[in-house]
């Protein structure tokens, strides 16, 4: 027994979609299978969640404050104020293989919002984590490799300073 | 015609009725507005220029534009969406959302990392955009010029999930589900963001069967989505499912994903129906209950 009074007419030219729906329905089909295959111009994606397979290491590019003493304090990005810096580690992990203008103005963006969380600010540290996830009895800690790629200082701190 | 072409013929362009396809085009509408309005786009109009990296569609920007054009965007786009759910000129009021809604999204996307949590919406709302303007509701006739753009949209969806399983296999292999992949995924958390359930995500990383199950469930909803296109009574269980999947990763992962469960209830469950069958059931009920008391 149907509950839903819908009638169904067979296919007939009038009631056809229109040739412009045809089109952009075609379109829309090539662009996100071709896309599929692994092109990224975004709102084209490979559509690549989480595709890649994980493991115990994970190289992740962070930020390190330092104190006028020395001492030294890793910022994560969520502490900075604001939407615009959440994304900011996809800019770190491309600094080192760019140049040093690159890899200043990336650091230059991020110092001034770090002083707002860390206002004895020195100098701030960009560096490439190469994390490892280590088990000791049931619990979970991740064991940090640092190498620091670029540093730099506030305005009166001088000029660029490449990692050693 | 043979079998394969009518097949492809009624997943694409088959029979819809009026009321399914206002549903879903309200529906879709509403859900651009909300996504427009809920999220403080205006704070990106702060990203320093270096940290600025536009996506393909918007690569003719240098810098993020200042917050009054991000607001203007938002403002234009909520009352476009506004006017597409109430039916004032749907067709234009919802070209105007959607290309608000795709900028206002580019520009989230924009600053290196690629965002997939508005384009399940963007992709599948496209064929919307020459759905047809109906008038008449009382038109209880299933029609190919109301269904294509629901069966199309679903046929997008569909691919979506099937084309995002397939590249976990072609990246990963089987150990995406039977290795330690998952496991880990939980361990090491979100790259950005917070888990809304901290002690879930902890314990499905301590729990390798749990790790594996989950994504053992993950990809086979992924891969198997395109089921729905051939049976239809299964649409509303993968809508249940896609649910499940997309809740779980906002608990576990913190990850913002309702407008692809959202997305996809609208598409795959047929909303009329499912009222008329509540209602008729509601009134067999009413009828069989005793009107008095027996003596």
């Amino acid at each position: 027994m149907t509950t839903h009074p819908v009638e169904q007419v067979g296919a007939s030219p009038a009631d056809d979609p229109p040739l412009s729906a045809r089109v952009l329905v075609g379109v829309l089909l090539v662009l996100l299978v071709g896309a599929g295959i692994g092109v990224e111009a975004w709102p084209l994606t490979g559509w690549r969640l989480f595709s890649a397979e994980r493991d115990d290491t994970q190289t992740q590019y962070v930020l390190e404050a330092v104190g006028a003493d020395g001492s030294t304090r890793r910022v994560h990005l969520d502490e900075l104020p604001g939407r615009p810096y959440s994304n900011a580690e996809w800019a770190m992990a491309e600094l080192p293989d760019a140049p040093d203008t690159r890899r200043e103005a990336v650091c230059q963006a991020l110092l001034e919002p770090v002083i707002e969380v860390e206002p004895g600010l020195a100098e701030l540290r960009i560096a490439r984590d190469d994390a490892r996830l280590v088990e000791s009895d049931g619990a979970w800690t991740v064991v940090d490799d640092l190498e620091t790629v670029h540093v730099c200082r506030p305005a009166d701190g001088g000029g660029p300073e490449q990692a050693p | 015609m043979s079998r394969l072409r009518r097949w492809a013929d009624d997943v694409l362009w088959g029979p819809e009725t009026a009321a399914r396809l206002v549903i879903v085009h309200v529906g879709l509408s509403a859900l651009i507005g909300l996504r427009i309005v809920r999220y403080p786009y205006w704070e990106l109009a702060d990203t320093p220029a270096a940290l600025f990296d536009p996506v393909a569609v918007l690569g003719w920007l240098d810098r993020m534009p200042p917050a009054e054009v991000i607001v203007a965007v938002q403002v234009v786009g909520v009352l476009a969406a506004l006017a597409a759910a109430l039916r004032r000129r749907p067709r234009l009021a919802f070209a105007i959302a959607w290309v608000c809604y795709l900028v206002l999204a580019g520009l989230r996307g924009s600053r290196g990392k690629v965002l997939h949590n508005d384009l399940l919406l963007l992709w599948a709302s496209a064929p919307f955009l020459l759905a047809p303007a109906v008038t008449d509701l009382r038109d209880l006739v299933a029609r190919r010029r109301y269904g294509w753009p629901v069966r199309s949209a679903t046929v997008i969806v569909a691919l979506i999930y099937l084309i995002a399983g397939l590249h976990k296999l072609w990246r990963s292999g089987p150990d995406w589900v039977i290795g330690e992949n998952m496991r880990y995924i939980m361990l090491w958390g979100p790259s950005i963001g917070e888990p809304q359930w901290p002690e879930l995500t902890t314990w499905v990383g301590e729990n390798l069967w749990a790790a594996q199950l989950s994504a053992a469930f993950i990809l086979g909803v992924e891969l198997s989505f395109p089921v729905v296109l051939f049976v239809r009574r299964l649409k509303g269980l993968y809508a249940l499912a896609a649910v499940f999947l997309h809740t779980m990763t906002w608990l576990v992962l913190g990850l913002d994903y309702w407008a692809w469960s959202v997305t996809v209830l609208l598409l795959l469950v047929d909303w009329p129906a499912v009222v008329e069958r509540a209602r008729s059931t509601w009134l067999v009920r009413g009828r069989r209950a005793p009107t008095a008391a027996p003596p």
